[in-house]
């Protein structure tokens, strides 16, 4: 692939070019969230076309580094997959692309999120206190499976926290509305 | 960080702050009262100067009722030093430069009455100056904020306000982009960037710098870096303060995206009825509720931003 035009990509997404997956995916669903929203801030600076347009070199600029950096992990895994992605052994330095929708699809995106961490259900699990059972249960979205909403919603944000998430509202509210719908 | 170097060779100037944001009656001079007060408290020696000329008020949120001197003075030769015209308030280590009773002509100085004021104001004996602007992006305006230490843009979350705001923003930055092309008599090059737009595509600061490092690499880059030091300060007025967080990480991201430029959030001052009535009372609010959300949440701006001034 062509190098100038993956840098071009991380410069769309305001990152340097050695960014861990985890700030890709961030930054990504950052602006992503800007343009989809109507917010105060950004009404009087783009109208609907330009900010379809923004979202779709958005999406165009991430597909190619998830791209540009699973071609890496895979071709050249002594050399730069270990920096490039944020994999550990455990995880074999695979690259796991998060395509979940958070607000769809809580569960899965939580545990996009962890495999792209390299992190298993029982690191999560030791860092929350919470089961794997349980954990599992949130990740499948087995509603049925879960306690009482107040705890379920205590899990998810330890959850959001051990894996680092920036915007955890979003998820914790989409995985209660599902969960509380059910 | 870069900076720190150069700060050790400095000698040891007042810290200059200048609050401006485009829109009046955002809360520019209550804030930059709360902060000036809440330093003063903590023994740091405060100058205030109400540099709204044509709207000065400064001194009813003092509650002092008739400023003898005034900046109007300084340009009417009345005074040749800024030192003369500075008067004590009623608290500690704060004391004011009055703007009021300028001449209508005297919101329109010129360029070397400027220069003389700005170098006046650095040479105060102060810890602390704060520059108080008034509303709009005039070049008055627009200078007194690009030569501060510190430039804070109040916005209230309002679609007003925070479109004043952008503006303001924008003017500023290429007010500040003129300053460092004539510097680097680069002129030319900018422009032709300028003029090109339309075919290039350059609707930003953020598309202009970038084709200004493919027009020209290395005043490119010079100019590129110049401007990458500009970075003012967002404080939301008038807020709740999830909501305030939200639009204030918004206008950020905003403002990196479509201008390239690096806001970073002050924080958010908290709606508070006791701000309106110690303006009716004509006390400062810190004075009258040193306890109130308001006072809570300016310290809580005052001790981040001294924070990050040490670091």
């Amino acid at each position: 692939m062509d190098d100038s035009s993956v840098q071009k990509s991380f410069e769309r997404l305001g990152l340097p070019s050695d960014a861990s997956m985890l700030e890709i995916e961030q930054s990504f669903r950052e602006l992503r969230n800007l343009y989809r929203k109507k917010s105060l801030a950004t009404y009087s600076l783009m109208d609907e076309e330009e900010s379809q347009e923004k979202l779709s070199s958005l999406q165009e600029a991430y597909d190619q580094i998830l791209q540009a950096r699973q071609s890496v992990s895979s071709n050249d895994k002594s050399k730069s997959a270990p920096e490039v992605s944020v994999a550990t052994p455990a995880a074999e330095s695979r690259v796991v692309v998060v395509d979940a929708d958070p607000s769809q699809n809580p569960g899965l995106f939580l545990q996009q999120m962890r495999e792209a961490q390299g992190l298993s259900l029982r690191d999560v699990a030791d860092w929350t206190k919470v089961s794997t059972t349980y954990l599992q249960s949130i990740e499948q979205q087995k509603f049925d499976s879960l306690p009482a909403p107040v705890y379920v919603r205590g899990f998810l944000k330890s959850y959001c926290q051990r894996v680092k998430l920036a915007e955890a509202r979003l998820v914790i509210d989409s995985f209660m509305d599902l969960f509380q719908s059910r | 960080m870069l900076g720190s170097v150069d700060s050790s060779i400095e000698p040891p100037g007042p810290r200059i702050w200048a609050i401006g944001g485009g829109k009046g009656g955002v809360g520019k001079s209550v804030i930059s009262t709360g902060i000036a007060m809440t330093l003063a408290r903590q023994g740091q020696r405060c100058i205030m100067v109400d540099a709204d000329l044509g709207g000065a008020n400064l001194h009813t949120f003092l509650g002092m009722s008739h400023p003898k001197g005034s900046l109007s003075d300084l340009f009417l030769k009345k005074v040749t030093d800024l030192e003369e015209i500075l008067q004590p308030s009623s608290f500690d280590n704060l004391s004011l430069i009055s703007g009021a009773r300028a001449m209508l002509d005297m919101a329109n100085l010129n360029y070397l009455q400027k220069l003389k004021m700005i170098r006046q104001i650095f040479s105060l004996k102060a810890d602390h100056i704060f520059i108080d602007l008034g509303a709009g992006s005039s070049y008055n305006v627009l200078d007194f904020f690009i030569a501060a230490h510190d430039g804070l843009m109040v916005v209230m979350p309002t679609p007003t306000s925070i479109e004043n705001a952008y503006h303001f923003l924008r003017a500023v930055y290429f007010r500040k982009l003129r300053k460092v092309v004539r510097d680097l008599k680069a002129e030319q090059l900018v422009d032709t960037a300028l003029s090109d737009k339309v075919k290039s595509g350059v609707r930003s600061p953020r598309e202009l710098m970038l084709d200004l490092l493919c027009r020209d690499n290395v005043v490119g880059k010079k100019i590129n870096q110049t401007m990458k030091n500009f970075s003012p300060q967002l404080i939301i007025n008038q807020a709740q303060l999830i909501e305030g967080r939200e639009l204030g990480r918004d206008i950020v991201l905003a403002c990196r995206e479509f201008f390239g430029i690096d806001v970073t959030l002050s924080g958010i001052v908290r709606t508070d009825d006791r701000v309106l009535t110690s303006l009716k009372a004509q006390r400062p609010v810190l004075d009258m509720f040193p306890n109130c959300f308001f006072a809570e949440d300016i310290r809580s701006i005052v001790q981040q931003s001294t924070y990050e001034q040490k670091a």
